[in-house]
């Protein structure tokens, strides 16, 4: 303590206190951690986010309800259900997905080891573990609340009732591909965010810098990607919207759905874990 | 999740989501219908079109009659006697009481031979149905019921050619086709099972913006059934879907889209018309009217799409007019 920092190791815990099961302390984590997620300032960044593509919908609602057609590609009206696609590649899973899983994901630890807080979590009878599982598991059900009602809101206003036997397959595979695609990236920034010092950063530079530039390139590296294996899963073309859609369109392989499932639930489990492990391991230092 | 607000939260949410799949489950697999929350550019009449349809056109009669153009060529159709002869038998006044016409064809086995049996046509109008009951029957029609629906069926003097139906299956809704066309038009609307829940068509019915007549179809579907001569059928392009969508007032704008089987016969297809395209505007170099034509006519489309549009300006049917009016000598 004299260097101005305050350790806390590997056995945080009292001794001698009955140390609850993994289950029921990941549980009480959870029901601790997800008001504090619902109502927290990044809340406010959420629901800017999310709420953009629903106000984009009650825009093209508008123009559409006018008459007018709100896209055209090539000279062709793209219909609503065509615009919904759009809004899934472009807004949920380009952006919206990878943004909550970095900020969510990385803040999961960070944020209570930078306001100091961890030593009261660390010091309860309950397994290291189950403090990062328990308020990973608040992460999924926060935004899965925000999110999945979202697309919901935005496909209602879109696509024509005339089209719901025929699109609604389609939303199922979208709202359990955005709900995976939350799942794995939160469980991929979770360990960046228990185990690297600047986790923000490093999770801004994955999703936006790594998986972009890798998946427009020819070669293997898109393998090392989560968006590799999510994008094929989308039932939606992929909008021509720039020079690195084109690149990633030219590069573009559709992998099976069983591989692609088999590596998203592999990525999953192993971050998951790897996560787990480092906060049961990790020796955080808070800065006094 | 002891806090209220949390848990307000989570029952919206959930609600949002639970309101929503249920509506989306109700309506893929039982069905409900189009006019309870549809702002879908589909007219209502698809309702009564069977799944298996493989082209189907709409023409909005109200906005083309009331349109300048139809205006404009009002002398050239059929002559006033004729119309009053026709409303004082059928109480129908084809310029003032039909709103819309929607056609579908369902090819069958035999179509090339029997044409008549494959066609339905569902004509929204204010009808008389005493008076045209009466008529049917006064030419020895027989009437029944169809799931609640009334049919009037008439069958050739020799009775070789199919029975030939029409049937009231709503009040100002007609459907008119052969006997089977229109039972199966009443049993897509009962079953919720027509060509709305058709995808591929749906689809393309969607695309259409802004027309008042259209139609899209299953080309191959057609090509198969229609018993074409064999050396016509390999000259036609590898077609299977199209639209087509025109808007009429003032003057006609339209488009034609097509999808070949695959991306070469579309850019074969594209090069044909850009050959064509050519040629037609050096022919109306000399006429500035025409020239304008062709000047609209754009070509467009990617992959194994191929697509036409035009337009046709005031000055293009001023010319047509003349043209017409100096036939009939008017």
């Amino acid at each position: 303590m004299t260097t101005g920092h305050q350790a806390i190791g590997p056995s945080g815990h009292q001794a001698g206190r009955q140390t609850m099961s993994f289950f029921a302390a990941s549980r009480r984590v959870f029901d601790l951690s997800l008001g504090e997620m619902l109502w927290s300032r990044r809340t406010i960044f959420m629901a800017l986010v999310v709420g953009g593509p629903v106000l984009l919908a009650l825009i093209v609602k508008g123009i559409e309800m006018y008459g007018m057609s709100a896209l055209r590609v090539n000279g062709q009206r793209v219909a609503g259900f065509g615009i919904f696609g759009v809004m899934i590649w472009m807004l949920f899973l380009r952006f919206i997905v990878p943004v909550l899983g970095v900020f969510y994901g990385t803040a999961l630890m960070a944020d209570e080891v930078e306001d100091k807080t961890v030593t009261y979590l660390f010091t309860r009878p309950i397994p290291r573990g189950a403090v990062l599982i328990g308020k990973y598991l608040a992460y999924l059900t926060c935004t899965m609340l925000v999110v999945l009602p979202s697309v919901m809101i935005v496909y209602f206003l879109l696509v024509p009732f005339s089209q719901l036997p025929s699109t609604f397959g389609n939303l199922l595979i979208d709202l359990g591909l955005l709900a995976l695609g939350l799942a794995v990236y939160g469980g991929v920034f979770a360990f960046v965010g228990a185990f690297f010092k600047r986790p923000l950063v490093i999770g801004l530079v994955f999703a936006f810098g790594w998986e972009q530039v890798t998946l427009a390139l020819p070669g293997y590296l898109k393998q090392f990607t989560v968006a590799y294996y999510l994008q094929a899963l989308v039932p939606h073309a992929m909008p021509p919207d720039g020079v690195t859609s084109i690149l990633q369109g030219m590069f573009r392989d559709n992998p099976p759905v069983a591989v692609c499932l088999a590596w998203l639930f592999a990525y999953l489990g192993v971050f998951l874990w790897l996560a787990s492990r480092a906060v049961e391991r990790k020796e955080y230092i808070l800065e006094q | 999740m002891s806090n209220k607000k949390t848990r307000y939260f989570v029952s919206i949410s959930a609600a949002i989501l639970a309101v929503g799949l249920g509506t989306g489950f109700v309506a893929s697999y039982m069905g409900l219908p189009v006019s309870v929350f549809s702002s879908s550019a589909a007219p209502e009449e698809l309702q009564y079109v069977p799944a298996d349809a493989a082209v189907v056109a709409y023409a909005n009669i109200r906005e083309v009659v009331n349109s300048d153009f139809r205006q404009r060529f009002k002398d050239i159709g059929p002559s006033d006697k004729d119309n009053n002869e026709f409303e004082e038998k059928t109480g129908l006044n084809l310029e003032q009481d039909v709103d819309s016409v929607v056609a579908a064809v369902m090819p069958k086995d035999g179509m090339a031979n029997n044409p008549a049996g494959s066609f339905l046509v569902l004509a929204r109008a204010r009808y008389q149905a005493s008076r045209l009951e009466a008529l049917a029957l006064e030419h020895g029609a027989q009437v029944s019921d169809y799931n609640g629906k009334r049919l009037i069926t008439h069958k050739d003097e020799d009775g070789t050619g199919e029975e030939m139906a029409f049937g009231f299956v709503d009040a100002d809704l007609v459907a008119f086709g052969s006997l089977s066309s229109v039972k199966a038009s009443i049993d897509a609307r009962a079953s919720n099972r027509n060509v709305v829940s058709n995808n591929e068509m749906m689809k393309l019915v969607n695309e259409i913006d802004n027309a008042n007549a259209w139609a899209v179809g299953k080309f191959d579907a057609i090509a198969d059934k229609a018993g074409l001569p064999q050396q016509l059928t390999q000259a036609l392009p590898a077609i299977t879907w199209f639209s087509a969508a025109g808007h009429v007032n003032g003057g006609i704008s339209g488009s034609f889209k097509a999808e070949a089987k695959d991306e070469a016969t579309a850019k074969n297809l594209r090069d044909v018309m850009a050959g064509f395209l050519a040629m037609a505007k050096m022919q109306a170099a000399s006429q500035p009217s025409m020239q304008q034509l062709a000047e609209s006519l754009v070509i467009s489309g990617e992959g194994k799409t191929v697509a036409l549009a035009f337009s046709m300006p005031g000055e293009v049917l001023d010319v047509i007019e003349g043209l017409a009016k100096g036939r009939k000598g008017l």
